[in-house]
């Protein structure tokens, strides 16, 4: 092979390989990226089934259940609607009614969302950015 | 007192910063020698008077001055002392002054160390330097000064956030900025390159010492951030891809790969443009990263408390370093000269390609993190981008990096032999492949992951020890020659090796842990058990126990062996800090071997049930292990001979070494 | 006096370590290109010394110590083009501004940003000067240390209790009271403290352990005044206002003319009677009880709402605001609290009675006010 002809293997390699991975990322950002809902958007959603999504709101107030083993049921608020959540595991420090909480899973056929992560920051001031902006938007939660 | 003289000589270090970055700039246009050399003193003291501020603020710190709005709203009198002292960079203020004092601890270093560098290029480097100093130092005494007073002065403060209340993160964020801003030096080195327009192989040689440090660095405050998160949260997990996580990766795949390409421009003179561009980026990456974590963009469980001037005052600190540099690097690039040739096949292409892949990496890691912020801005959708994007991207990029390593080290400069070289890797790849065999044939449950993975591990280790074991001339020389010329290699080789096999640690580290790890969740009375993988442990029963500023509630359990009678005990613990009304997880951790057990307590039930979960990671702490291995190579290459060549002298020349005892 | 000495040493130290360099004698150095050719001659030991380790192949080492070669005399040639060392005048200039730059700018940019009249306040110190020179909370965190280091000392309890009991720091006064009962034995003004500090830290409600502590106090001493009044109000509270009004007849009639407590009594018999009143009547109190905990917080939230109207109207009203403070504390409403303290502070400037009540108050809340 020339000099030449080597080179542009060379390049040609290089730039099928940037290309192979800029569609992989665009790939990903659309399968593996999850979308935040509040309970009142989720109403609204097209969803597939087994997306993955996270719902965010606050812990509504009376509703904490334990279950059989270590199943948790709460729900989800956004003062407008309420979701259903069942988790399994252990809550975080900071959960706690009328807290700021955001969920990640799926949701059932059944309108219940099955929860395989449950956040709320370790600040007793936090109130996920996503979740508040979603009620500042609704106007339930007044900016400090 | 001692209070306001740190603060005086903040101010003053900052009028120092001012003169490092004028003052020597201007002596290298007038080729002023004077005011080129003015620039060492000046660096050092700055450094000094840095230092003096720290003093006074970790002094305020200690004695629980609470007239300091920093120390009121992030300290108490009744923290253990080691906590105090830690507190003073557990808050954005504090932490931005330890930043500087880090960047003038490099200016400082390259000032009294780089009596082997160019004066005009020492001049230049440290006048950059100077410049960042002194944005820094304006950011902090505009909007973040820690030695803000209160008056009269509370009687009691108001503590550290508990989670913060932790040995690791006692030396986590000065290993970590030692990293960050380690690179600040690569990056003045490369302005300065640039500013001067001569750009050579020994520039090459000059930086990577710098390089070399800001990666051990990096490397050790990455590791020990993984692990603080991993024992301090209580969640099991070691890396959770979160956005302040990536801030600090993505200076740290950017530094691998100009660590990697400063090789070649020092050996062959070659990717000259290419390594100053990545200088230039890596710090880039570094502020970017100071940038999210402070401006309150972010969510996250690392994020500092926020507020939107300061990362209005960041983001235009980092455009202008940012984009002036890369402007500069626009406008004199073209007038670099080219290098050395060389064969695709050889060890400069395979740093070519070592370089092609971390780049991209770190470019999805760019893009999964931001892509979110920019969407938001955008359409207003909000989404995130976690783990699931990142272990497809960024796992599917780095496996052919990690497959390429042994191949690379085992080519020649210039024109290598692919054929030889996979020859000499025949063994490495029985052994890999039997080990993927046997693990798909043992492990339970099987999976593609874990085959793989075990499978890369070993070959990257194997790679390591044919590679050892082809330059002490085994098998033709015997085994004392080959010790003797083991012991005869240059550090960096040995270095080299050394972080190579690190890699192929943390490997098997992630691998053990991530597709071998069980995990079992239940709800347990005392006398109950917890049975998680091959171990069974009793729960004994609950406590209270006062702690000097926390209280805490600690569950024992105690591990049974094959009989059914208890030889360890685990204790896992919840403590309530009081003051900031937070509870704080202790997980607790059992080495056995190299995994470990990981019991992280829930809440207590009406029933009197306590919810438990337990966690067993085989091979876990390998991940750090290999870590401190990469560092290890990296210190060992720091301390290589060459790095220390002498500054020339009209007194003594001497003529070309002969061979020393090395 | 020891700040501005120090001070001036830092400054003259940063003045000299740019005077130095700048004024010193250029010393005849050597030009960048020695420094690269030294690289260079390295490089060129160490291909030798790989061929001496048989790493490389004698064509290999040729060949790479032709390239290093070919570099250093490059270098060589652009070090020939290097021109000589120049010193304008403009460069002393530029070393005399630079000298005179520091101590003015430093100075100029500290008399802005500093506050060199603040001494240092390390707690260690605070706690140990004389007593007469401290302040409240000095003395208070002084007294609690002891405690801590010997919690066995019912004396030093019995001293701390009531004054938590006037900062208001009611859970504390709680605690106090109950180790001084238990260290030193129950007697009517320990007993009659913690039914206080009960009380206190229900926000006004009285507990049936606060009510058993009242009985105690008239167990021991029959005459307590506030004992009575405040066990006539737990009745009143639980809903029997008949038994309310016979404990205040009683009071009436055994208390001498001119007690407050009498008047108190005499007040209260009035409110029970005649309970259409500004603020939250009886009505309102039973009601809350009665209410879902939801419909209690509104109620509260309408009233804090309604005294934060009234004081915008009329702000020359301590008590006011001292209340809506402490009602927006309690409430969890921790920047409001704040931005009231600091409209308070506004309303009252002058007063400097108001002013240190209002102090006093948002350290014991732990509320931070912003710095004008």
């Amino acid at each position: 092979m020339t000099r030449k002809g080597k080179r542009i293997t060379v390049i040609a390699g290089g730039a099928m390989f940037l290309t192979a991975a800029a569609s992989l990322t665009v790939y990903a950002l659309g399968q593996r990226a999850s979308y935040f809902f509040m309970p009142t958007e989720l109403q609204a959603a097209q969803l597939d089934p087994g997306q993955r999504i996270r719902l965010g709101g606050l812990v509504e107030t009376g509703t904490i259940k334990h279950g059989a083993s270590t199943d948790v049921f709460f729900s989800v608020t956004d003062n407008e609607r309420s979701v259903p959540v069942s988790f399994h595991g252990i809550l975080p420090d900071l959960f706690r009614e009328g807290q700021g909480v955001i969920t990640e899973g799926t949701l059932g056929a059944d309108g219940v969302f099955v929860a395989d992560s449950v956040l709320a920051k370790h600040d007793e001031t936090y109130m996920p950015k996503e979740v508040a902006d979603g009620l500042k938007a609704k106007g339930v939660w007044k900016a400090e | 007192m001692s209070v306001e003289a740190g603060h005086f000589a903040l101010v003053l270090a900052f009028a120092l910063a001012l003169i490092q970055s004028t003052v020597p700039l201007l002596g290298t246009r007038w080729n002023d020698r004077r005011m080129m050399a003015a620039s060492g003193p000046v660096a050092i003291t700055g450094f000094v008077l840095t230092l003096i501020a720290f003093a006074a603020l970790t002094l305020a710190y200690a004695q629980s001055d609470f007239s300091l709005q920093n120390v009121y709203e992030n300290s108490h009198s009744l923290k253990p002392m080691i906590f105090k002292l830690s507190g003073v960079w557990g808050n954005h203020e504090g932490s931005m002054l330890l930043w500087v004092l880090i960047l003038t601890l490099f200016g400082a270093a390259v000032a009294a160390f780089g009596e082997n560098l160019p004066p005009s290029l020492k001049a230049n480097v440290l006048a950059v330097q100077g410049m960042i100093g002194a944005a820094f130092f304006l950011f902090i005494l505009v909007t973040s000064n820690p030695f803000a007073r209160l008056d009269p002065a509370p009687i009691e403060g108001q503590d550290l956030n508990p989670v913060l209340q932790d040995i690791g993160l006692a030396i986590h964020p000065p290993l970590l900025y030692l990293g960050y801003v380690g690179f600040s030096v690569c990056f003045s080195f490369a302005v300065a390159a640039l500013i001067e327009g001569r750009i050579d192989a020994a520039w090459a040689r000059w930086v990577r010492p710098w390089t070399l440090a800001a990666w051990v660095f990096l490397t050790g405050g990455i590791a020990m951030g993984s692990y603080w998160a991993y024992y301090e949260l209580g969640w099991g997990g070691f890396w959770f891809w979160d956005p302040v996580e990536n801030a600090s990766f993505m200076p740290w795949l950017a530094g691998t790969a100009l660590l990697h390409s400063a090789l070649v421009m020092e050996k062959r003179s070659a990717l000259k443009v290419w390594t100053i561009l990545l200088a230039i980026l890596t710090f880039s990456l570094s502020l970017l990263g100071t940038f999210l974590v402070r401006s309150g963009v972010l969510t996250s469980v690392h994020a500092f408390a926020t507020d939107p001037t300061r990362g209005v005052f960041i983001l235009g600190i980092l455009s202008v370093f940012v984009g002036g540099s890369l402007a500069l690097f626009a406008f004199r690039a073209s007038a670099l000269t080219t290098g050395g040739l060389f064969h695709p096949i050889s060890r400069e292409g395979s740093l070519v390609l070592n370089n092609l892949f971390l780049t991209t990496a770190t470019a999805t890691v760019l893009i999964g993190t931001l892509y979110p912020l920019a969407l938001e801005a955008v359409t207003g959708t909000k989404i995130s981008v976690g783990a699931p994007f990142f272990n497809l991207t960024f796992g599917l990029i780095i496996f052919p990096l990690l497959l390429l390593v042994p191949f690379g080290t085992m080519l020649a400069w210039k024109r290598g032999d692919a054929l030889a070289a996979a020859q000499r890797l025949l063994g490495a790849a029985a052994l890999a492949l039997g080990a993927m065999l046997v693990t798909g044939l043992v492990s339970e449950p099987r999976s593609i992951f874990a085959v793989v993975g075990i499978g890369i591990g070993v070959w990257l280790l194997a790679g390591v020890a044919t590679d050892l074991a082809l330059r002490a001339g085994l098998p033709r020389a015997g085994f004392g020659t080959a010790l003797h010329r083991v012991a005869g290699l240059p550090r960096s080789a040995i270095g080299t090796m050394l972080a190579h096999a690190g890699l192929g640690v943390t490997v098997l580290g992630l691998v053990g842990a991530l597709a071998f790890g069980r995990e079992a969740v239940v709800a347990v009375k005392p006398g109950e058990q917890v049975a998680v993988g091959a171990y069974t442990m009793r729960f004994e029963g609950l406590s209270s126990e006062p702690g000097p500023n926390f209280s805490s509630r600690i569950a024992r359990f105690s591990l049974l062996d094959a009989a059914g009678s208890p030889h360890a005990t685990i204790a896992s613990a919840k403590r309530f800090y009081p003051v900031r009304r937070m509870p704080t997880t202790e997980a607790g951790i059992r080495t056995m071997w190299l995994g470990q057990l990981y019991v992280s307590i829930g809440e207590e039930r009406a029933d009197g049930a306590l919810v438990v979960h337990a966690w067993w990671k085989p091979l876990v702490t390998l991940i750090w292990g290999g870590a401190l291995l990469m560092m290890a190579g990296g210190t060992l290459s720091l301390l290589d001979r060459r790095l220390r060549v002498g500054a020339p002298s009209r007194r003594a020349r001497p003529v070309a070494a002969p061979v020393p005892a090395e | 006096m020891v700040f501005w000495f120090i001070a001036a040493l830092l400054t003259l130290g940063a003045s000299l370590a740019v005077l130095l360099p700048l004024s010193s004698r250029a010393e005849a150095d050597e030009t960048d290109a020695a420094y690269d050719i030294q690289v260079y001659r390295d490089q060129l030991a160490e291909v030798d010394r790989d061929l001496a380790r048989g790493t490389i192949s004698a064509g290999d080492a040729a060949e790479a110590k032709a390239e290093i070669g070919r570099r250093i005399l490059r270098v060589d040639q652009e070090a020939k083009a290097e021109k000589g060392f120049a010193r304008f005048r403009a460069s002393r200039l530029v070393a005399a501004a630079a000298v005179l730059f520091v101590p003015v700018f430093s100075w100029g940019v500290y008399a802005a940003v500093g506050s060199p009249d603040l001494p240092s306040e390390p707690l260690e110190a605070r706690l140990t000067k004389p007593p007469a020179q401290s302040s409240v909370d000095e003395l208070v965190a002084r007294a609690e240390r002891q405690l801590r280091a010997n919690p066995e000392d019912g004396k030093g309890w019995e001293t701390i209790a009531p004054v938590y009991l006037r900062l208001d720091r009611f859970e504390q006064a709680e605690t106090a009271f109950e180790q001084s009962i238990r260290l030193l034995g129950p007697n009517s003004s320990r007993e009659l403290g913690l039914a206080e500090a009960m009380v206190g830290a229900a926000r006004g409600q009285i507990s049936e352990e606060a009510r058993a502590a009242y009985q105690r106090v008239l167990a021991l001493d029959p005459r307590n005044a506030r004992a009575q009044f405040r066990l006539a109000t737990a009745s009143l509270q639980a809903g029997r206002s008949d038994e309310a009004a016979a404990g205040w007849n009683a009071m009436l009639q055994t208390l001498p003319q001119g007690s407050p407590w009498r008047d108190a009594a005499q007040q209260a018999l009035g409110a029970l009677q005649q309970p259409a009143r500004p603020g939250p009547t009886q009505q309102d109190i039973a009601a809350a009880e009665t209410m879902s905990a939801a419909d209690r917080g509104q109620m509260v939230e309408g009233m804090v709402a309604s005294l934060d109207q009234k004081l915008s109207e009329q702000p020359n009203d301590l008590d006011g605001w001292l209340r809506l403070v402490r009602s927006y504390a309690v409430l969890g409403r921790s920047s409001d609290a704040g931005a009231a303290l600091q409209r308070a502070n506004v309303a009252l400037k002058g007063n400097a009675d108001a002013e240190r009540q209002l102090a006093l108050l948002a350290q014991s809340l732990n509320l931070l006010v912003a710095q004008p």
